[in-house]
């Protein structure tokens, strides 16, 4: 303890602990640690010839908690993710799942038409999928 | 309560070196899913996020004392769709842990609900905690 606090080695050891630190964490599978962290539910869009897709990975969800509203062109999905069980005595060794309110917003192209949504939630999976306007379809011109 | 963890996670390598190691290696990588893990003195409960992992593609084995959790997410998807974002792009999920030997593997317990994948392993009966009477006389 003398040593660590008297002698000039203290900034060794400050430095020591930093890099243990930092291999700690880049140890940990960044990209997807990332992702998993900062977004909720992850989100996958496409889209055909007459329609939008969307989906939206949200497993684990109660679907009457799950709220979608299209306004101005903005697609919102929100709700919570509630605690599946409680564990009061329980010793817990990962809690990676994410838990809590979420929100993510989409904007939708312009010739996505709102009044022509349909939504299911299938195995913890949501998927959208908005018709396009009429006016909008690729159509094939004929040359008189 | 034994204060060891029980349930250590593999290195991710060992699910390619699993089984059908070249089938996985040709199908490319996979998503590590997120897990909730609980001790009591019952057992382990686990629970997994599949989301899109459908039963009949869902893979749960014990095998050399290794947990594996194998799934493909499937969606229906409209013909000829062009993806413009993707934040899931694999939709294949693999984890392996590893069992010490006071679990009973033969008693695992799976549930699959809205693509949560709910593990329930026991302990063994002689592995559980139990409080010994002490007798006076």
């Amino acid at each position: 303890m003398s040593d660590l606090l008297f002698n000039t080695s203290l900034l060794d050891e400050v430095d020591r602990f930093q890099r243990q630190m930092s291999s700690l964490f880049s140890g940990l599978p960044s990209s997807i640690r990332a992702s998993r962290l900062s977004t909720f539910p992850q989100i996958n869009l496409g889209s055909t010839g007459d329609s939008v897709e969307i989906v939206a990975f949200a497993p684990g969800i109660d679907p009457a908690k799950l709220e979608l509203t299209v306004d101005k062109g903005l697609l919102t999905i929100s709700g919570e993710r509630a605690r599946v069980e409680s564990q009061p005595e329980g010793r817990c060794y990962a809690q990676e799942r994410f838990l809590g309110t979420f929100r993510r917003a989409i904007e939708l192209p312009r010739d996505a038409d709102p009044d022509n949504v349909k939504a299911r939630y299938v195995n913890g999976c949501l998927t959208i999928s908005i018709g396009k306007r009429e006016t909008s379809r690729p159509r094939t011109i004929a040359i008189q | 309560m034994n204060t060891q963890t029980h349930l250590a996670e593999r290195n991710p390598g060992t699910i390619a070196r699993h089984g059908d190691a070249q089938a996985q290696a040709q199908k490319g990588p996979t998503i590590v899913p997120a897990v909730d893990i609980y001790e009591d003195t019952h057992g382990i409960t686990l629970w997994a996020d599949l989301p899109g992992v459908s039963r009949d593609r869902l893979n749960v084995h014990v095998q050399d004392g290794s947990l594996f959790i194998e799934g493909e997410a499937s969606i229906d998807t409209p013909d000829g769709l062009r993806l413009h974002h993707a934040e899931i792009r694999e939709p294949r999920f693999a984890r392996a842990f590893s069992l010490s030997a006071d679990f009973d593997t033969s008693k695992i317990d799976a549930n699959l609900n809205d693509g949560v994948l709910k593990l329930s392993i026991p302990r063994r009966e002689e592995a559980r905690p139990r409080r010994i009477e002490v007798s006076v006389g």
